[in-house]
């Protein structure tokens, strides 16, 4: 009896492995060795032979100087450049798409009339915020890119004139501020599927939960910060790492990646260019998981 | 005498009362007013494609017309169905079929590589389980070249250079993205496998056991029993798999070129580069007297909107379940 029950878990077991096969080969496939010769053409020369084969000369990290001292982007960057601002936007906007899309998934939660027809608009960015969408509704005559995606319509109106004129706040916190709504079209089309999962996290807080708090007295306030958001705290590190992951996909370094390889046939500098976008996300994404960890814990 | 019962008259509203009642007022005019805003700005750039789509062709640019155009006309559509059904109507449908049988392939195999993830403890299992996380953390264009390399020269150890004595290019067949879906590489993939995987983890166990002492075989359990149940998650990798696939034009564009891909043929067609010949040939067909880049745009547009509404539709029937599923597909938990 027990070598049968052996022998059904060793079956198990194989059976397991198999059922996960195909994905082992895809991952060496499809995605170890790219990787590991992408990591040794940003060390190399990369020459095309005459019969169409490459030709490899290592030559250390050539391309990695070159690409930071004599390579420029499309739009005559330097890689310095354009590295850091990428992850200045992407400190600025990650925080800010994260809790906006939570801020929206709260308005969506709420109980009211045609909740059902807000839903379907708040995840419309799941489709509106395709790549190739986003393309095609832009304008390009004229400069009307910014009044199409009902950009700067904000600061230019009645409200933000109304702030400078009557309020004594700051112009600094009062541009901050209308430039946040003015983009919030940008915003909102790159927080669908953040939407739809904080939603979902939202939903699966049990009701009686808030039905405790509200016999214990809490405010509403208090109930957002004492209940909502621990509930909803494992979820968050999903949306964060999705928020990072998707903002580096939509970057300009990624299409600079492709500009090198196949318009202006540098390999080696597209590979190493390839090799730091790499190790600038796991960087930022190790640095976020350790610090949420630390959250999560204390 | 019994004293007459006299129904209780509604209280009067104690001026506590009406300053809750008040409050309650403000906060929803608040929020009535945000969530339109909001609604608003969502859907501002498809209100302010539609001057531009349908208005005559010859009166755009007119810089009276704000919402509605004064001389409608439907040709911008006309035109937009020309330039990007290459094959008429069934660009369109190949397009869908292709986005639904790749779907059909990813969820496959993602369920079953997400199954096995979840609740078959063979050696190795957690550490394929970080795999996957990795991968869905390196963007696919750090691995595009090599990729591009590896299809264009394709081979598996040496076999098939054996055989025929040459290595197959891959490059511009459909077979390629079939072939990256099957093996767990297509589009999002890994975030689909993970899905799977979460929802599976969450499957109570004794669905398992039960079928086991039913005696189902390993095959058995997880095709009758486990996969029928995890409905939710199919449903979820489902939608947000048909939307990220029929609007991918990374993949179609890279590994299959020529392939009558909508998203393909629509990014290609109206690329800045081409608005001279757009115009021209917009020219030639409607016989317009001048053709502007207003023009340009409106066909774009135009068909920007036609390549979305299948997507809508989907979209429209799907968002009801999408939020219960992706609740009961376990992201949450």
């Amino acid at each position: 009896m027990a070598r049968q029950k052996m022998k059904y878990k060793n079956k198990r077991k194989l059976n397991g492995f198999l059922y996960t096969l195909p994905w082992i080969i895809g991952f060496i496939m499809f995605f170890a060795v790219p990787i590991v010769n992408t990591i040794i053409w940003s060390f190399s020369n990369v020459g095309v032979k005459e019969t169409g084969g490459m030709e490899l000369s290592p030559n250390g990290v050539m391309n990695y100087i070159s690409l930071f001292t004599e390579q420029v982007t499309t739009d005559k960057q330097t890689f310095l450049q354009l590295f850091t601002d990428e992850n200045v936007n992407l400190f600025i906007n990650a925080p800010i798409i994260i809790i906006f899309s939570l801020f929206l998934a709260i308005l969506a939660n709420m109980n009211f009339k045609g909740r059902g027809f807000v839903r379907v608009i708040f995840f419309l960015p799941i489709v509106l915020g395709l790549d190739v969408i986003t393309e095609m509704i832009t304008v390009t005559t004229g400069g009307d890119l910014v009044a199409m995606r009902g950009t700067g319509i904000f600061s230019q109106g009645m409200a933000a004139r109304l702030l400078i004129q009557y309020t004594s706040l700051d112009l600094d916190i009062i541009l901050t501020v209308t430039s946040f709504v003015d983009n919030i079209f940008d915003l909102m089309s790159q927080a669908g599927v953040q939407v739809l999962i904080y939603l979902a996290g939202l939903q699966s807080i049990s009701p009686s939960l808030y039905e405790v708090a509200k016999i214990e007295g809490a405010t509403t306030y208090e109930t957002f910060w004492k209940v909502t958001l621990p509930m909803i705290g494992n979820i968050s590190v999903f949306v964060i790492v999705y928020t990072i992951v998707d903002i580096f996909l939509s970057s300009p370094i990624a299409e600079e990646v492709y500009a090198f390889a196949f318009q202006k046939s540098k390999i080696g500098v597209a590979s190493a260019l390839s090799v730091v976008y790499m190790l600038n996300v796991l960087l930022i994404l190790l640095l976020v998981l350790f610090i949420s960890r630390k959250a999560v814990k204390s | 005498m019994a004293k007459k019962y006299k129904p209780k008259k509604a209280k009067e509203d104690t001026p506590q009362m009406l300053k809750r009642k008040a409050k309650k007022l403000v906060i929803g005019i608040f929020l009535g007013a945000l969530i339109s805003g909001l609604c608003f700005t969502m859907l501002y750039p498809i209100f302010k494609l539609f001057p531009n789509v349908f208005s005559e062709l010859t009166e755009l640019g007119n810089p009276d017309v704000i919402w509605i155009p004064i001389e409608r006309s439907l040709l911008s559509f006309k035109a937009a169905y020309r330039f990007i059904m290459t094959k008429g109507a069934m660009t369109m449908v190949y397009s869908l079929l292709y986005a639904v049988a790749i779907v059909f392939v990813q969820a496959f195999v993602s369920a079953m590589t997400g199954y096995a993830l979840a609740r078959i403890d063979f050696p190795g299992a957690k550490i394929i389980f970080m795999l996957v996380l990795f991968a869905f953390l390196v963007p696919p264009q750090a691995l595009l070249l090599s990729q591009y390399i590896h299809f264009k020269n394709f081979d598996i150890l040496g076999i098939i250079s054996l055989l025929t004595g040459d290595t197959i290019d891959l490059i511009n067949k459909p077979v390629t993205l079939f072939l990256l879906a099957l093996l767990g590489f297509g589009v999002n993939q890994s975030l689909f496998v993970f899905i799977f995987r979460q929802f599976f983890k969450n499957t109570p166990k004794e669905l398992e056991e039960a079928a086991l002492i039913d005696g189902c075989g390993f095959h058995k359990t997880y095709f009758n029993i486990m996969l029928p149940n995890a409905k939710p998650a199919i449903a979820t990798v489902a939608v947000l798999g048909f939307v990220w696939n029929y609007g991918d034009t990374y993949y179609t564009g890279y590994f299959h070129p020529d392939g009558p891909y909508l998203g393909s043929i629509l990014t290609t067609t109206f690329q800045p580069a081409n608005e001279y010949f757009i115009t021209t040939a917009m020219r030639e067909w409607y016989n317009l007297p001048a053709t502007t880049s207003f023009v340009f745009d409106a066909v774009k547009q135009a068909g920007a909107l036609i390549y979305m509404i299948p997507l809508l539709i989907v979209y429209f029937i799907a968002q009801k379940w999408l939020v219960e599923n992706i609740e009961n597909a376990g992201i949450v938990g």
